[in-house]
């Protein structure tokens, strides 16, 4: 290994030891409200709700829940951990170190990807085991989970340099998005809304991630997929661009 | 060849405050300098500024011929810092925090696994080495992190206050391991507020005031230049505060008999 491979892979290893070291918050917490998620709308609400567009409730809702595991565990991760370094001081070992912006920021999001995609992988294997999920379009899931993971990294990122304390991350995580994700049809079918709703909920980008997630697994969408795709990329693209003039500047990293 | 060439060094915040204000600075491989100078001076902005964690508003930094900001990878790897705060990472055990440093620039891992052991050998810290950082007491943090400052080897050796808080025998070992370094071919760059330290280990001197190098010599000429007989009391001429000399104190006759 050259000296740079060594260095990025132990600022990855860093950040993946650090949720590691925490499984029971990191892993656990969120492996078991997915699994109460389940089984109060899947199996409890599930048995007196017909079916939606076809399909069985419990299955419509399982992939809003691996997407939004999958997102909400790369975010809080990215965002703690940079919050906690920076509080810490910590974060000079790496910044003082000769890594790269690009190698830092990488390094910071991956960490989440990981958190994130390990929650969702064990949650569709738990699903699995539950009910009958089908996974209908994998050269549409594999790229779109990619995407709303690395999207998702990225974001906790940006939100861990900005924020100068804990409040700051709580409020992006509880008040934006959440109610995002909550309102961006985990639950429901947008398309049975009455409006203003149904429109309403088409602003919402959260709203195109889950149909891209559903649509990998059940095959039911109500936006266009390669649209929606592109969207997302284009979206993934700017902000992780963002991050990277933030990192080079050292924006709220280095004084 | 020059191991720190620090030529008209600026840092402004974005408060407004001059940390720093045209700093030129000239550090000889091989020498142990000594920065001194009152809470506030810019000693802490000025190393912040060499090893990356503060941006320079203007003038130039070279390390080992290096630019800071332009060659800024070349420059750190040559640069090992032990800060003034106890930096140190609450998730990682004391072994961790010794390998993810030297991973950090690159050292493979045969290599960090030798150098981890032997620099828990010398800092004492070999019992501790599964411990979080967290339980680790005021002083095992101030060895680990010079331990950490060392992990990789490196030809400059930035010491902010490395003494400060520390008991006796860790001071004197610190001392004699900075000195067996520097004799071995470490360049050291020392910031303190104990000037017999300074007077001690330090081949030449610097004082920062008010974000300016106001005077640069060995211990003599500075205490020649300030029209004192030592170190101390040209420290205490350049703060303004002479009345506080040793010189000056008179026993107390009831006292003293």
């Amino acid at each position: 290994m050259s000296a740079a491979q060594i260095r990025f892979a132990t600022l990855w290893r860093r950040e993946v030891n650090r949720f590691m070291k925490i499984k029971k918050q990191t892993l656990g917490a969120p492996l078991l409200e997915t699994f109460l998620y389940i089984s109060v709308f899947g199996a409890a609400l599930g048995s007196r709700i017909d079916k939606l567009h076809g399909i069985d409730y419990v299955v419509f809702v399982i992939p809003g829940l691996i997407m939004m595991a999958f997102s909400t565990n790369a975010f809080t991760n990215n965002s703690s951990s940079i919050l906690q370094q920076k509080f810490q001081g910590a974060i000079q070992d790496q910044l003082s170190s000769p890594a790269s912006p690009a190698e830092l920021l990488l390094a910071f999001s991956l960490g989440g990807f990981m958190r994130g995609l390990i929650v969702a992988v064990l949650t569709f294997i738990a699903s699995a085991l539950l009910v009958d999920l089908p996974v209908d379009h994998v050269l549409v899931l594999i790229p779109s989970l990619f995407l709303v993971g690395f999207f998702f990294s990225q974001l906790g990122v940006l939100i861990g340099v900005r924020a100068e304390q804990f409040d700051d991350v709580a409020f992006a995580q509880t008040f934006v998005l959440t109610p995002l994700i909550f309102l961006g049809g985990v639950f429901y079918s947008a398309a049975l809304l009455p409006q203003p709703y149904e429109t309403l909920t088409h602003f919402n980008p959260i709203y195109y991630m889950i149909n891209l997630v559903r649509y990998g697994f059940v095959g039911y969408t109500e936006v266009s997929i390669p649209l929606s795709l592109l969207a997302l990329t284009a979206a993934t693209a700017a902000i992780f661009l963002i991050n990277l003039r933030l990192f080079s500047k050292g924006y709220r990293l280095r004084a | 060849m020059k191991a720190l060439d620090i030529t008209n060094l600026e840092k402004r915040y974005p408060t407004g405050v001059e940390a720093l204000r045209g700093v030129s600075l000239e550090v000889a491989e091989g020498e142990l300098f000594g920065l001194l100078g009152p809470n506030g001076a810019g000693k802490s902005t000025l190393i912040h500024c060499t090893t990356g964690l503060a941006q320079p508003t203007g003038g130039s930094i070279e390390i080992f011929g290096n630019d800071a900001i332009d060659n800024y990878a070349e420059a750190r790897q040559a640069v090992g810092l032990a800060p003034q705060e106890a930096n140190i990472d609450w998730f990682l055990t004391v072994e961790e925090t010794l390998d993810y440093h030297a991973g950090y620039f690159g050292m493979p891992r045969r290599e960090r696994r030798e150098r981890t052991r032997e620099l828990l050998e010398t800092f004492s810290l070999t019992e501790k080495r599964d411990e979080r950082t967290r339980t680790l007491s005021g002083g095992m943090k101030r060895r680990l992190i010079l331990a950490r400052a060392m992990m990789h080897r490196p030809r400059l050796l930035i010491l902010d206050e490395p003494t400060a808080g520390v008991d006796v025998e860790l001071r004197l070992e610190l001392w004699h391991y900075v000195q067996k370094i520097n004799q071995e071919g470490t360049t050291i760059l020392l910031t303190t507020h104990y000037l017999e330290e300074a007077e001690q280990l330090c081949d030449r001197i610097a004082f920062i005031a008010e974000g300016q190098i106001v005077a640069e010599g060995t211990s003599d000429t500075l205490a020649e230049r300030f029209e004192v007989p030592n170190l101390e009391d040209a420290y205490l001429a350049l703060v303004g505060r002479k009345e506080l000399s040793r010189s000056h104190i008179e026993l107390d006759p009831e006292v003293a008999s």
